[in-house]
């Protein structure tokens, strides 16, 4: 029985130990290979002190190297942690802090971003991978690759090991921790193949990096029913017309990504051109699809099945909604209901239960669940949901604080968050972060960031700020430029807005809703 | 300054915050973050009105603009470009 994610790629390499595991444009890596190099990894991390519940962070781009170092990391008993290597060096120092990282897998483009890591922050002990001139210790996967597994002795994993911590803005300005565990990991690939009937002929399109929680399908759910992944690199995402041409000619069965991605693809005029019969599942998470966008797309790919996706990463995925026909209103599309393993209440403002059909927040039992927040016992806590069920035994649901309402044929209908976290182009952005990190510029006195625009792929952040009362001109730039060093380009406001008065309302509260209007109208 | 010279100065100005001798020729700027997509948008631009010329949806892909040796083959494999300018 398999009850890690390191046993996905043992068992795999016995079956199909020639069949390409992972590819990336010519690049590619066997399921033989994958397993051969990942003990390689494991066993010089392991050489070099790493033990069962260190953590590692990975530093790359979409890259064929990070299939061996997820895997080496999982196989030497430690945690990887992904960067987004775009990051500001600020909010990656926070992180590899957070989690006291010391060991970091990375690769020559991000050479520039790493310099300026290792100036400001001597956390970083040790570089694996293929870069020359670091200014600390670098082992060259070349070393690794070399070395002789006659005398490796693997770690032994059980299912409640910590296997990925996954970072993502929070509230604070502090970024948070999501931990998930070989058990959480390896659900969510079984759930995910059996909703989807994935098979071994299937080949993955891995659109999303490492730090974003939909990477989970192109590395473990594809491993676990022996099929291809194809890690779809950084240009091509950025360029749609040679994106489309990619997923035809590497006949990509599965895509998951998030609606936007589709929409670029569609919008591009290059669908009609390649052949795409062999995409069977498109899956999209993160946003809402715009109706208009996903009839088009349906009616371009008639032989291909539409599935809507939701779960905030805490628990990968939850609901499912399969969309058997091209939507006919612009009504927003259902996120369905939950899939296996996995049971859900939705809870009134005293988490009572609420009437059936009636808006509440939704709470969710999955066995994707995170085990955490990294050293965060209070705020993990406040996101679980206890319900004792008998003496010494609870059900926990995890608060995903977005608001739902149930409709006549039992499928939820997601409604918005209820809080300040938001989503934008399918990233989550804390507007009290953002608010956070402008209030610290000393040309600012008071701060309201609200989110504008009615279409998904329109919606963008707009600050409106009071200036302190002494200050005589105001500088944009360096406010966006200071922006810039702390927060991630997605949550950075893209206009600013003075204002010497606030509009408030009756009980004294910033205004947003008045605010947003403001712009509308402009 | 030649066309690369010209692009390199304008990614430095108004795209990244990175250094001219930061960049080399066979750089992935999208790769390496460099440039994110909307940096992209703007470069295209920048090289359409210095160029006074159009590139065309179906130009703009991976071939042609990953990196700044392959915009520099592509200016010149376009025959309305004049890349003799000073």
């Amino acid at each position: 029985m398999i009850y890690n994610l390191v046993q996905l790629i043992e068992k795999k390499a016995s079956q199909f130990s020639e069949k390409d595991a992972f590819r990336c444009l010519d690049a590619s890596i066997s399921y033989g290979e994958l397993h051969r190099k990942s003990s390689q990894l494991a066993q010089h991390l392991n050489a070099m002190g790493v033990q069962k519940g260190d953590r590692i962070g990975i530093y790359l781009n979409r890259c064929l190297e990070t299939a061996p170092a997820v895997y080496g990391i999982l196989k030497s008993g430690a945690a990887y942690v992904p960067l987004d290597p775009f990051a500001p060096a600020a909010r990656t120092i926070a992180i590899l802090e957070d989690c006291g990282i010391e060991i970091l897998m990375t690769g020559k483009s991000h050479k520039k971003a790493l310099a300026q890591i290792t100036a400001n922050s001597d956390q970083i002990k040790t570089l694996i991978g293929d870069i020359q001139g670091a200014s600390i210790a670098t082992v060259s996967w070349e070393d690794i690759f070399s070395c002789s597994l006659e005398t490796y002795s693997p770690v032994r994993i059980l299912e409640q090991d910590l296997a990925f911590i996954l970072y993502t803005s929070g509230s604070t300005g502090v970024p948070k921790g999501i931990m998930h565990t070989h058990y959480s990991g390896l659900s969510l690939a079984k759930i995910a193949a059996d909703t989807y009937d994935f098979g071994s002929d299937d080949i993955f399109g891995n659109p999303a990096p490492l730090h974003f929680d939909p990477s989970t399908f192109g590395y473990f759910v594809a491993p676990l029913v022996g099929a291809t992944t194809v890690i779809l690199p950084d240009a091509y995402l950025k360029l749609p017309v040679s994106l489309s041409a990619l997923i035809a000619k590497e006949n990509i069965s599965v895509w998951y990504s998030v609606p936007l991605m589709l929409i670029q693809l569609l919008l591009s005029g290059t669908l009609e051109k390649h052949d795409f019969s062999a995409l069977r599942w498109v899956l999209f998470a993160g946003e809402v699809f715009s109706t208009k966008h996903l009839r088009a797309l349906m009616l371009i790919w008639p032989h291909t099945r539409f599935s809507n996706l939701y779960g905030p990463a805490e628990l990968i995925l939850c609901t499912y909604y399969h969309v058997k026909e091209p939507p006919v209103s612009d009504d927003p599309i259902s996120i369905g209901t939950v899939w296996a393993n996995t049971a859900y209440k939705i809870l009134g403002r005293d988490n009572q239960e609420v009437v059936k059909g009636s808006t509440g927040e939704l709470v969710v039992r999955s066995a994707t669940r995170m085990h955490g927040y990294w050293n965060n016992v209070a705020l993990t806590e406040q996101s679980f949901h206890r319900i004792k069920i008998a003496e010494g035994y609870e059900h926990i649901y995890y608060r995903t604080g977005d608001l739902v309402r149930e409709n006549e044929n039992g499928e939820l209908l997601f409604l918005g968050r209820n809080d300040r976290q938001i989503k934008l182009r399918g990233y989550r952005v804390e507007l009290d972060e953002v608010e956070a990190v402008l209030l610290r510029d000393a040309q600012v006195e008071e701060v309201a960031v609200v989110v504008v625009g009615m279409d998904n792929e329109a919606q963008e952040l707009v600050a409106f700020i009071k200036r302190v009362a002494d200050g005589d001109t105001f500088d944009t730039d360096s406010l966006i430029h200071w922006c810039a060093t702390e927060l991630p380009a997605y949550a950075i406001p893209k206009t600013v807005r003075l204002l010497d008065n606030f509009p408030r309302t009756s009980s004294g509260k910033i205004d947003r809703k008045a605010m947003a209007a403001m712009i509308e109208l402009t | 300054m030649n066309i690369i010279e010209k692009i390199k100065a304008y990614i430095v100005q108004s795209i990244s915050d990175i250094t001219p001798d930061e960049i080399d020729a066979d750089d992935d700027l999208l790769g390496s973050g460099i440039i994110d997509s909307m940096g992209m948008m703007k470069l295209v631009i920048f090289i359409e009105e210095e160029l006074d010329i159009k590139i065309p949806d179906a130009d703009m892909i991976v071939e042609n603009f990953m990196t700044l040796q392959n915009i520099n083959d592509y200016l010149l494999q376009r025959k309305d470009v004049d890349l003799k300018q000073d």
